[in-house]
């Protein structure tokens, strides 16, 4: 590695790209230039840089000139840079001394036909990159260890699956459920679409395989109660029945699921004749039905101003149920008033055309004009045929959606992550990174997210799991050398403020036992947000300081930096 | 320093769509060698061709770029394009497995992308299919600018040179010397495959069905939802300012037609899942263009279970002009101006109406890849009666066959997010094997 | 001759300077004046780099990142886009807020990207040669400039600006969830203190003047220099270090 102190000797390479460059600039012009520029004690030209002979020649030019900074004039970046950077490293140069600068995109493919003015922007971009490269420093990439264990938060069907996937890929699992029994809302559940199969046997299975795993341990009845430290060493404090245990663990999966919506208040709920979707699974485990006329209500509380979602699952679980009975007793009549029916996909939408083949009969209803329910009929205006409808009923059976745990916002503080508006936790990114949390080594699985039905649980199980295991599965973590931090010299300006720490979108920053401002360098992804915003300018960020950015403005300003 | 790599051993994914790469980039994250197959000549799948997406409205190139290009670098990431596997033997832990890869006629380590061949290349008129076919390229191509990997390649049976042997223009054009047309089809061995994720995607049924009852391809205002997803894009056929096909003139009343070819009794009788979705976004983004935009949305019932979904719609209403229609489709025809007009029935009131407009968009019906029969007699693998790949109830990333799995498009209908969480998963049991335990 | 500006463009990595890239693989073309740096997010965009950028000579300064919503880093942008707010306000005290510009750009408007780019340019032509540039160099811009740039990367803008999401969403101290147009009026009238008590601790570091003298400097009414003269004071900043009659003289400490 080169020393900081010695005097600063460039290298600049100019590739012709072909023709894509030569053709419009003047390459050798350019090398000239840069020949004249401070601190480069080296130019070149090549027909293509990346090729394996430009490559060598970067290579041998930083053996024979002793370079200590190297840049290239080509293409973009974006798709480059990591091919210089090695070249650079295996000439023994530390990869971030190397520095770019974009003649192609930026230039010969976007001023064509006007070559003299394309040339004179190619020298100030050279100019600029030579002054930038004069304050480049040398960056070491970080190394932490990290613990192959893992903690799921949560025993319901998508933590299981988690936490059993977890250690046949023979990682460490503790499993922590609240409840005495592992199994979430399946416990309750009676059959379960799409293959009617029974609940408790779903259950059964996956049970078993937890607890006959050995490399799993399972906490019952116990609350997480403090979680400190970062991905690949977090450290955890759980209590199970007032005994307070710790444990590390190098990653976290929170699959805590949600609770079904009690609809106080609404459509005459009293729990005995108008009860909840959920509690008529009870009433079908134990058969204890006898009602000849039964009528269901979808989207009960919610797709209204208050709860302005779709809870994904009620329209199946409601045809699931009405199914059943009638498959038991073809006699009963059943209504399902909905107003729109989800049952997305191939074997929903099959369910669905069977629950019409079979009878039950389905009344659209909008929201404006609400089903109104009296003692023992139920009153709907049918927008099809015009007129309202009576419907007796001995049973009203009222789906309600899934609501977020109360306890969402305790866990969501403890481990630093976010909730969306219901108060769902919000994943990473929407699309792309639907199981994993902004902040790097928890991860999300299940109706914790947002409602979704069994088999969707259990593959986002699985998928959390999966992205666990791209940390665990290494020894050590290594990670971007160009992040920000408070270096010592600054540690006096910073004022606590928090600014930063409550800006930064990767929870990468905390206040340390000594009370002081701290960069979590494996957290943080160097956008250098923290940095621009300090009000004390206290946080340098790394490969983008201030004096590296400046140094570049004041060159195409043709001033000296002061 | 992979803990895994000490005694893992190697795993192939066919079809690299969002789903599969994100099931290749996790494996090759914990340290798990993939081979990643792609009959196209560049990666991406439908994903790429997309102009915004639902329910967030981010740029579908934008997101996905990174994802592409770190899935091309990978060190534990062997990509093939431009093939296909045509033989599979053995089983879980151990299969072994062989792929056709077709020529580029293009050296990949040589070529630097410049365009040169293609600027001079005489021929003309290749339907560009990530373009919805509304584009044509010469016969040296890339599919789109910023395709990956970012190599040309010749198209073989159109290249003059490759079918009557003469021409060449392309070699003499490119300095990089990257023309090769001694490359021919090649066999790649592959052993001690431990496990395969089918990650075939979909197909459109515009792609094997004319759509005669809605007068696709016999009105020229009639276009798909895929067409319309370019015509929209800043880097499409039009730069991103929708003009009508038949006249060029910007089109202020649009109307979206739900369920084209799907929860049809006859054929097709599953939902598509993600059209009432991206309908939707579709006219939003059209809005923001043009705010002089009226759309109209027919549909049947509207399926927004996913997380924000339904507060989408409501935005669409509220602030996007976008009108729903409860309805059902009679027909389609067009007046003297090529103005299409949609005959319904209103089911709101029974009535059946007209309404004309500017440009319909279909909303079709996704099918099965194109390929999955012959990839599943390959593979051994069953189908459903539509040919999706078969999967186990609730373990959807299960086949029918131990140590084949699948995710995404290839066996049921889905949007991105479910994609790419199903990936996930399928990696997630392919490491349990891949380990072996 | 024909005046041919020199734009200096900021480019976030991941949507703006890939849309770049586009613009440059589809051969794009646009005017040749800009000169790009490339940062990693928008939000890295320092306010102080915008205003060096002014004073060293560049005509117009153009920022670009990623639209709502697609910011790589998150949020990034949003934070760009109230520090953008505030230098823009800044330099609107010194009619300098036509040189810049923030503009949304994804990667896959290359076409847009030009356009951008392309506008930007004309706009700049427009207003001419920048006062800090050339033979009508404008010495008093510039030093207005430097109150400017001292005032921006004061302590007081620096944490108004950078606390200006978190007091919308979270509340201030007291818990109070503040609008954004109150919050925007809170934050101009300390853009307008902080440039003025600036310009004022430039003067006084030279020679000590009286309240009187500053009054006619910067041609602004004596009474509301004595208030800034008073919070100075009472900050530690100034003092006076001799009285002439009865008219005190204050000096930079
Ligand atoms: C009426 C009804 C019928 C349904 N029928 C079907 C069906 O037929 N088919 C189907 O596919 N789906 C069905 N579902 C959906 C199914 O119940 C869910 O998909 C599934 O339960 C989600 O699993 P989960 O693991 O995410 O959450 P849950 O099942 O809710 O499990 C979460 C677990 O986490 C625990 N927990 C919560 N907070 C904490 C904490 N702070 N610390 C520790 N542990 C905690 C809980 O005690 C619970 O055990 C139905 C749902 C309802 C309401
Ligand atoms: C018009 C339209 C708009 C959409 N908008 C949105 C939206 O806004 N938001 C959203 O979330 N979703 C949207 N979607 C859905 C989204 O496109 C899919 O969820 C996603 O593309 C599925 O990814 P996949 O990888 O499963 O399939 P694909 O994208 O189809 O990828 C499959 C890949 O496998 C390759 N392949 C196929 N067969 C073989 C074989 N035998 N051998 C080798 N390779 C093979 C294909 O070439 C392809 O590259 C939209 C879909 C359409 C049609
Ligand atoms: S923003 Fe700056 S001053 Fe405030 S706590 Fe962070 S480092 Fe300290
Ligand atoms: S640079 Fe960005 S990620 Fe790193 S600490 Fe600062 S705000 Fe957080
Ligand atoms: S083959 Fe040659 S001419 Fe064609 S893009 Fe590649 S390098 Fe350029």
């Amino acid at each position: 590695m080169k020393s900081e102190d010695e005097p600063i000797r460039i290298g600049v390479f100019v590739c012709h790209c072909g023709t894509n460059i030569g053709g419009v600039l003047d390459c050798e012009g350019l090398t000239e230039y840069a020949a004249t520029l401070p601190n480069v004690v080296f130019s070149d030209h090549n027909l293509y840089t990346c090729a394996e002979i430009g490559l060598k020649t970067i290579k041998e030019a930083i053996e024979e000139h002793n370079l200590n900074r190297v840049i290239v004039c080509s293409c973009t970046p974006r798709t480059h840079e990591p091919l210089f950077r090695s070249a650079c490293e295996e000439a023994g140069l530390n990869k971030y001394l190397f520095s770019f600068v974009n003649i192609r995109e930026q230039c010969s493919w976007v001023h064509m036909k006007k070559p003299e003015d394309a040339f004179e922007k190619a020298k100030d971009l050279i100019k600029m990159g030579v002054a930038r490269a004069t304050k480049l420093e040398a960056l070491e990439t970080i190394v932490v260890d990290v613990d192959p264990s893992a903690l799921v938060i949560g025993g319901g069907i998508s933590g299981m699956n988690a936490a059993s996937n977890l250690s046949k890929q023979g990682f460490k699992t503790y499993l922590v459920e609240k409840e005495k029994n592992l199994g979430g809302l399946l416990n309750s559940l009676y059959r379960l679409f799409p293959n009617d199969q029974e609940s408790s046997e779903l259950l059964k299975d996956i049970e078993s395989r937890i607890q006959a795993d050995k490399n799993i341990t399972v906490y019952t009845s116990t609350m997480i109660t403090s979680i400190d430290g970062f991905v690949g060493n977090f450290e955890v404090e759980i209590n199970q029945n007032g005994n307070s245990i710790r444990i590390k663990v190098g990653a976290i999966i929170v699959a805590v699921g949600a609770t079904p919506l009690k609809p106080i208040n609404l459509f005459g709920y009293d729990g005995k004749i108008r009860i909840t979707q959920f509690e008529l699974e009870n009433v079908l485990k134990n058969y204890s039905l006898n009602a000849n006329n039964i009528v269901m209500i979808q989207c009960v509380g919610t797709r209204n101003e208050e709860r302005m979602y779709c809870s994904n699952f009620c329209c199946m679980s409601a045809l699931k149920n009405a199914l059943i009975i009638k498959e038991k007793n073809p006699d009963v009549h059943i209504a399902i008033l909905f107003r729109d029916m989800h049952t997305p996909g191939i074997a929903y939408e099959e369910y669905y055309r069977r629950a019409r083949e079979s009878g039950i009969i389905f009344i659209k209803y909008s929201p404006e004009k609400p089903p109104i329910v009296e003692e023992n009929k139920i009153k709907i205006y049918n927008e099809y045929l015009g007129t309202e409808i009576i419907i007796p009923y001995e049973l009203l059976v009222l789906s309600t959606p899934l609501i977020a745990n109360e306890d969402n916002k305790q866990i969501a503080q403890l481990l630093k992550v976010p909730l969306e508006e219901n108060n769902f936790f919000l994943e990473a990114h929407v699309k792309l990174r639907p199981n994993d949390f902004a902040t790097d080594g928890v991860y999300i699985a299940g109706s914790a997210k947002w409602p979704v039905d069994i088999t969707e649980s259990i593959s986002q199980g699985y998928a959390a799991a999966a992205r666990a295991s791209t940390i665990l599965s290494h020894d050590t973590l290594e990670v971007e050398g160009a992040t920000s931090y408070l270096p010592e010299e600054y540690k006096d300006l910073c004022r606590g403020c928090e600014i930063c720490l409550k800006l930064c979108p990767y929870k990468a920053i905390r206040k340390n036992e000594k009370d002081e401002i701290e960069i979590i360098q494996v957290l943080c992804k160097g956008c250098g947000v923290c940095g621009a915003s300090c009000p004390k300018k206290a946080i340098k960020i790394k490969h983008f300081t201030n004096e590296q950015i400046l140094s570049e403005i004041y060159a195409l300003g043709g001033k000296e930096l002061p | 320093m992979y803990y895994l790599e000490r005694n893992s051993s190697n795993v192939l994914i066919i079809g690299a769509g969002i789903a599969g790469i994100q099931a290749a980039l996790d494996l090759a994250d914990m340290g798990v060698k993939v081979h990643l197959v792609e009959k196209r000549p560049c990666i991406g799948g439908k994903m790429a061709q997309l102009d915004k997406t639902f329910p967030t409205l981010d740029c579908s190139i934008c997101i996905l770029a990174p994802k592409l290009s770190d899935c091309y670098r990978h060190p534990n990431i062997t990509l093939y394009t431009l093939s296909e596997v045509q033989k599979v033997d053995g089983s879980e832990g151990n299969f072994s497995v062989e792929i056709l890869k077709h020529p580029r006629y293009i050296k990949e380590d040589v070529c630097t992308g410049c365009g040169d061949c293609a600027k001079i290349c005489p021929v003309r008129g290749i339907l560009n299919y990530f373009d919805a076919n509304l584009v044509t390229l010469a016969a040296a191509y890339i599919p789109f600018p910023s395709a990956v990997p970012p190599i040309y390649l010749i198209d073989r049976k159109r290249c003059v040179y490759l079918t009557h042997g003469i021409c060449v223009l392309c070699t003499k054009a490119c300095d990089a010397e990257a023309i090769d047309f001694t490359q021919k089809d090649t066999i790649i061995k592959l052993n001690n495959i431990s496990s395969i994720i089918i990650a075939s995607g979909f197909n459109l049924i515009e792609d094997i069905n004319p759509l005669k009852e809605y007068g696709y391809k016999k009105y020229p205002n009639v276009v798909t939802a895929l067409e319309f997803e370019r015509l929209i894009c800043a880097s499409g056929p039009q730069q991103g300012h929708l003009r009508r096909l038949s006249d060029g003139i910007d089109p202020k009343k649009i109307a979206y037609i739900q369920c084209a070819g799907s929860r049809n009794i006859k054929d097709k009788k599953y939902c598509s899942s993600i059209c009432c979705m991206y309908t939707t976004k579709e006219a939003m983004i059209t809005y923001e263009h043009d705010n002089e935009v009226e759309s109209y949305v027919f549909y049947i019932d509207m399926r927004a279970g996913g997380k924000g979904f339904q507060k989408f719609l409501e935005r669409g209403k509220a602030e996007y002009n976008i009108n729903y229609i409860n309805n059902k489709i009679a027909k389609i025809k067009v007046d003297e101006n090529e103005n299409p007009i949609i005959i319904y029935e209103d089911l709101n009131d029974g009535k059946i109406k007209e309404l004309k407009v500017d440009l319909v968009v279909l909303a079709t019906c996704i099918i099965p890849s194109e390929g999955n029969k012959k990839l599943a007699d390959i593979l051994g693998v069953d189908l459903d009666e539509y040919n999706f790949i078969k999967t186990k109830p609730f373990f959807s990333m299960e086949t029918s066959k131990k140590g084949i799995f699948t995710c995404g498009c290839s066996h049921e209908p889905m949007d991105i997010p479910r994609s790419v969480a199903e990936a996930s998963s399928a990696a997630a049991r392919v490491a349990e094997i891949a380990k072996g335990r | 001759m024909n005046f041919e500006p020199k734009i200096l463009g900021f480019l976030c990595n991941w949507c703006s300077y890939a849309g770049g890239d586009l613009a440059g693989v589809s051969r794009i073309q646009y005017p040749p004046n800009i000169r790009v740096i490339r940062v990693m997010c928008s939000g890295r965009v320092d306010p102080k780099f915008i205003l060096s950028g002014l004073q060293v000579g560049i005509d117009g300064i153009i920022v670009m990142g990623c639209h709502h919503g697609d910011c790589h880093y998150l949020e990034g942008n949003y934070e760009a886009e109230v520090k953008f707010k505030m230098v823009k306000l800044l330099l609107s005290l010194v009619d300098l807020q036509d040189r810049i510009h923030l503009e949304w750009v994804s990667a896959s408007e290359g076409v847009r990207f030009g356009e951008v780019v392309t506008s930007f340019t004309e706009s700049i032509k427009k207003l001419g040669p920048s006062p800090l540039s050339g033979e009508n160099f404008d010495q008093q811009l510039l030093e207005k400039l430097k109150a400017i740039e001292l005032a921006a990367g004061g302590e007081r803008l620096r944490a108004l600006v950078a606390s200006k999401r978190i007091i919308m969403e979270e509340g201030n101290i007291y818990g109070e969830k503040i609008s954004q147009e109150e919050l925007d009026e809170i934050l101009i009238s300390a853009i307008e203190d902080e440039f003025l008590r600036q310009q004022i601790l430039l003067k006084l570091k030279n020679e000590p003047l009286s309240v009187k003298d500053l009054s006619q400097l910067l041609n602004i009414d004596s009474s509301v220099i004595l208030k800034h003269i008073i919070s100075l004071k009472a900050r530690n900043l100034i003092d006076y270090i001799k009285i002439e009659g009865i008219t005190p003289f204050y000096q930079k400490l």
